[in-house]
């Protein structure tokens, strides 16, 4: 709780470093106070979760929400390296973005830690808002503004379902805490009341909207391409990651009893979603928009965590949304160097020879690629791994195998990249890196490596 | 993070201030090369080449100590076994895997050998590699794999082990093929890569076996466990046939042998590191330590038996007529790798385990000797071309001497102590077991003495520049030599024959690991006496034999008939690469050709054309039109209740 508190004011001051032209001193203090904040929040570790009664059980920071937001505020403050070196041309308002990264970051933690309806739709709204910003931050550039407000219609359209699902929940439960409402439905499990289910199904289409479930993903594509590449990076991670947060939670704690409503909805959802992302990124020329569908199709993947839910699925669920993470930082990280280099060329040709003059760099891509296909022993393969065992041991057989079907499709397409650069007929200049974004990377792409051989120190952080 | 040191497992019984300090000295023992590894790697090529092999040496010698404290503890009752957690590692299902590592009489023996003359084979590296340019990079490998070899001794489960098992794997990779600019090196890494593989997938598939039938890879699990099977149980059978394979594999034994005399492309002190105190010892290890489940299989053990005469005969005479310095050596390894693996099979775990270590002595003595000679010739390893070099490099010519001593059986020196013990457990076994081994043996002298004769009697045979270029080597080579040698003549004193006034000290310090199922020698001591009054008599006359024939002054070194498929290893290189290489490289021109073309490229261009067709469809609503999306999902959404509600109404 003080964690969040700490960022918002941290998110205030950076605004303030703005007005009085701190430049140099606001990535500093953006990545001290992250570090702060990420410090406050691991307390809570250790101690008891209580409620937090003067709100009225309006959120709860147990471990779930401890380990999920310790998470986002690493990623995020891993962004914060990269930033500085991609918005060397906006530098006017720079101030602004930092500040809007944080206020997201503040939604992305209400939404692992909620524990009150009230606030989980504060928590979206408030990561949301500043993210519609976010993506037309490159002003000059049409994608960006297209982005901006196809991102916002969009979302402003789904969230009507969100709030109108609620509704209906309260309507028929009388309150929106998740403890009544849990209570309600486990009082009442053989036979909910036909406005109950409606009211779930409808926030399952807001929240499935937000994880960018097909069919509800139709605005990813066209965002996380149109977007700078570095806000893509923040969607594809620590939106993410929060956005899989809530929604896990929230069927976990409160509509755990009403499975059978929803379950075979998900099912086919994330089916659906593995195919059509998977499917999808196959046909792609831009590695941008490759990523973007990728970014879908482990939706998919993570969606079977949801739908397995036993007591080792919230487990599973961070350590693949962690090391998704920590895989697309690398990824994307590399992507905007190598898209800035050839004038904004994103295609795998664009990647041809990369291996020659930057080994470093092709070297950190092969391994977050690697780690997106699920390559041992790199902590991708763990994350599938768990994901899968976890279904497996509730006998959802036919999804693991769709989706073992679908991470060997997506072999093809990660491979790719790697070929691309390892190919030889042409050879890049030498791109120019900053230490503290090749820093960054390495770190991101070391916990990779790290992880995938000691998957024990964050799979079982939970527990 | 799990705290790391977190849980320290302690023998119930003892428990004092130097096993709760054993965690960290344990960590330490392990990580000491590994820094060493990490720091020349990647600093090593800033520094001085001194510096780098300093510390390269330094870290072995602190693992050594901190070994050689095990073993004072050990000996004064400290603790007799301990388990050490450093930390919890992976968690599968109902398989827990953890950083366990065991310390108990077994392990610290091999942690001695290891590190021991692991230390003194990086002080001779020091001398030996000075002029080569990749210095650093070659000491980083060194350390690395003395941390796998230490890895592989000192895990308390098969899991750690494998890691080792697999790591020395790759370092010998990597130092067999160190001078990679050398194509026909780079062959002979990658040979012994696919062997050790071969062998490490039989291993593999005995872990599988392992915890399929105990459900845990922990040696102290799985020992108590095997005692409720009784003897020839199939699981146990096929677990020991699969552990040995195995062993056969990273040990050199027929017929996965061959890897190990290529294996000398690398530098010599890599060649005297991988013969004696790594890499071949890990599947004599194994099987000792894995002592309680081949007991309980008589047919294994039987197949050991039979596997190490065999080597030990058909190496030992691959060996007889070799003229390259080093490929002598290298059969000679194998067959006395032979000689250890019979007396594993006879159940005499203990005497296995006392030529591993003599062997260790005077082969890492042998290997380093015959780099001093190398390097006095200028690069010549061809014996041929040698002759009369025992006036010009003296140190490396009484120690090299005490070496083929030790070898050869000389009494009293420790290799005859311990070849002494391993005929004998033959006897017991079976008449026809002790003459083929005493065949073996005899063939051991005879090309020891070949080789010796060759390279230090006669006279010189080499180029005009050779013999002007002759020098003895740096202390820093000679040094080492001289500490083996001592260790060659007096290290068999630790078990020492009753008969000549000895203790069987090693029995007893490793009699709480290891259960040797052999009876006790009826008559032992009359047979002692008959051995070396045989041995004496043999060595005197293969004596004049050899220098009869070698200590000459023209040597062409060329063979006709048998000896010429025994020079020529019984062609089985080339059987293998008519029987299995080929038959490959065939196979896979032919799937390349046919097989790829036809199903693998059309069934996945046809895979990726439908998924492509597919794509393009799917692409199609990606249309990038606001109001079509929202039409989409308003359309989605209607048919997600639908279906819902059809589902369950």
């Amino acid at each position: 709780m003080n964690a969040i508190i700490a960022l918002s004011l941290l998110g205030i001051f950076t605004l303030f470093t703005g007005i009085f032209n701190w430049r140099k001193a606001m990535l500093p203090i953006v990545v001290i106070g992250l570090a702060g904040v990420f410090v406050l929040n691991g307390m809570d570790y250790f101690t008891t979760p209580s409620w937090y009664a003067d709100y009225t059980h309006m959120v709860i920071f147990d471990r779930y929400a401890v380990v999920f937001s310790a998470a986002l505020i690493m990623i995020t403050a891993m962004l914060f390296f990269l930033c500085k070196q991609y918005y060397q041309k906006e530098d006017n308002n720079i101030s602004d973005i930092y500040g809007l990264i944080l206020f997201t970051l503040v939604g992305g933690m209400l939404m692992a830690s909620f524990s009150n309806f009230a606030m989980l739709f504060l928590g979206i709204e408030i990561l949301s808002i500043p993210l519609y910003i976010l993506a037309g931050t490159k002003r000059l550039e049409v994608t960006s503004n297209e982005a901006s407000i196809k991102y916002f219609l969009m979302g402003s359209f789904s969230t009507g379902f969100l709030l109108f699902g609620m509704a209906l929940v309260y309507g028929a439960a009388h309150t929106f805490t998740l403890d009544g409402i849990r209570q309600y439905t486990d009082a009442h499990a053989g036979d909910l009341p036909t406005i109950f289910v409606a009211g779930i199904m409808l926030m399952l289409v807001g929240m499935l909207f937000k994880v960018s479930g097909a069919p509800f993903h139709f605005w990813a594509p066209d965002v996380y391409s149109g977007a700078p590449t570095l806000i893509t990076t923040f969607m594809a991670t620590v939106v993410k990651t929060a956005a899989f947060a809530a929604l896990y939670r929230l069927l976990f704690y409160t509509f755990g009893s009403a499975k059978p409503i929803w379950f075979d909805a998900l099912w086919g959802v994330a089916a659906l979603t593995m195919i059509i992302g998977n499917f999808s990124a196959l046909y792609q020329h831009g590695v941008k928009r490759m990523l973007a569908y990728s970014s879908i199709s482990n939706a998919g993947y993570l969606l079977i965590g949801v739908i397995a839910m036993n007591t080792h699925s919230a487990n599973s669920i961070f350590y693949y949304t962690l090391v998704y993470s920590l895989a697309s930082l690398v990824s994307f990280g590399v992507l905007m160097l190598v898209t800035q280099d050839n004038g904004g060329d994103d295609s795998y040709t664009a990647f041809k020879g990369l291996a020659r003059n930057n080994p470093a760099l092709a070297g950190l891509m092969t391994l977050a690629m690697l780690s997106l296909a699920g390559i041992p022993p790199l902590a991708g393969f763990f994350g599938k791994y768990y994901i899968f065992i976890n279904a497996m041991e509730n006998g959802y057989i036919y999804i693991v195998l769709i989706a073992v079907a679908n991470s060997l499709v997506g072999i093809y397409y990660y491979f790719k990249v790697i070929v691309a650069m390892f190919a030889k007929d042409t050879a890049p200049t030498k791109i120019a890196v900053q230490p503290a974004y090749l820093f960054a990377l390495v770190v991101a792409a070391a916990l990779l490596f790290v992880l995938g051989i000691f998957p024990d120190w964050v799979s079982g952080l939970m527990n | 993070m799990k705290a790391l040191l977190a849980h320290i497992e302690i023998s119930p019984e003892i428990h004092n201030g130097f096993t709760d300090a054993m965690p960290m000295l344990m960590a330490a023992l392990i990580l000491l090369p590994f820094l060493g590894f990490v720091f020349n790697f990647f600093l090593g090529q800033r520094l001085s080449k001194t510096l780098s092999g300093v510390i390269g040496s330094a870290t072995i010698l602190g693992s050594f100590i901190i070994a050689a404290t095990f073993f004072a503890q050990s000996i004064s009752g400290s603790f007799t076994s301990h388990q050490v957690c450093l930390m919890d590692w992976i968690e599968v299902g109902k398989y827990k895997f953890s950083f366990n590592f065991l310390i108990d009489n077994l392990s610290i023996m091999m942690m001695l050998i290891i590190t021991g003359i692991g230390f003194l084979i990086h002080v001779y590296s020091i001398g030996y590699m000075h002029h080569d340019e990749g210095f650093s990079r070659f000491f980083s490998y060194l350390n690395l794999f003395i941390f796998f070899m230490l890895l592989l001794v000192t895990g308390a489960n098969y899991l750690i082990l494998f890691i080792g098992w697999e790591g020395v794997g790759l370092c010998s990779y990597l130092l067999i093929g160190f001078w990679f600019k050398n194509q026909e090196y780079n062959n002979a890494a990658k040979k012994a890569f696919i062997m050790n593989r071969i062998g490490d997938l039989g291993f593999l598939l005995g872990m599988f076996k392992i915890l399929d039938v105990f459900g845990s890879l922990n040696f102290s699990d799985v020992f108590s466990a095997a005692g409720g099977f009784t003897a020839n149980d199939p699981a146990i059978v096929i677990i020991t046939v699969l552990l040995f394979i195995g062993a056969c594999g990273k040990s050199a034994q027929l017929p996965l042998f061959t890897w190990l005399p290529d294996a000398m492309a690398g530098p010599t002190p890599v060649s005297a590191l991988i013969h004696a105190a790594t890499m071949v010892t890990a599947g004599v290890y194994m099987v000792v330590r894995s002592n309680v489940l081949f007991a309980l299989s008589p047919f294994t053990m039987e197949l050991i038996t039979i596997v190490g005469l065999a080597t030990a005969l058909f190496a030992g005479t691959i060996a007889l007529f070799q003229n390259d310095i080093k490929k002598v050596l290298a059969y000679s390894t194998v067959s006395q790798l032979g000689f250890m693996f019979i007396a594993l099979g006879v159940g005499a775990f203990t005497t296995g385990m006392f030529h591993l270590m003599t062997h260790a002595f005077f082969k890492a003595l042998l290997f380093l000797g015959a780099g001093s000679v190398i390097h006095a010739m200028g690069g010549e390893q061809d014996i041929t071309k040698m002759g009369g070099l025992s006036k010009k490099i003296k140190i490396t010519f009484i120690t090299f001497t005490i070496g083929v001593m030790a070898i050869a059986g000389f009494p009293f020196t420790s290799g005859f102590v311990s070849k002494d013990e391993i005929l004998l457990a033959d006897f017991q076994h079976g008449k026809i077991y002790f003459i083929l081994a005493t065949i073996a043996a005899i063939m051991t002298v005879f090309y020891m003495f070949r080789l010796w004769f060759l390279t230090f009697f006669g006279s010189f045979r080499g180029t005009h520049d050779q013999e002007h270029h002759l020098h003895e080597s740096p202390p820093s080579m000679t040094v080492p030599l001289m500490v083996l040698a001592i260790l060659s003549l007096v290290g068999g004193f630790v078990q020492f024959p009753h008969i000549f006034g000895g203790h069987d000290y090693l029995n007893q310090y490793l009699s709480p690991v290891v259960t040797n199922t052999i009876q006790e020698i009826e008559g032992a001591d009359k047979l002692e006496i008959e051995i070396l009054i045989a041995t004496c008599i043999g060595l005197v006359i293969l004596w004049f034999i050899t220098k009869k024939n070698y200590a000459v002054s023209e040597f062409k070194g060329e063979y006709t008939g048998f000896k010429k498929v025994l020079a020529d290893k019984y062609y089985v290189d080339e059987i293998y690469e008519a029987l299995i290489i080929s038959p490959f490289q065939k196979m896979s021109a032919f799937i390349t050709k046919y097989v790829e073309v036809i199903f693998i490229d059309g069934f996945v261009n046809g895979a990726g054309k439908v998924a492509q067709v597919a794509g393009s469809y799917i692409r199609l609503l990606q249309s990038g039109h606001i109001g079509y999306y929202l039409f989409a999902m308003v359309i989605s959404i209607v048919v997600f209740l639908l279906l819902n509600t059809i589902i369950h109404f």
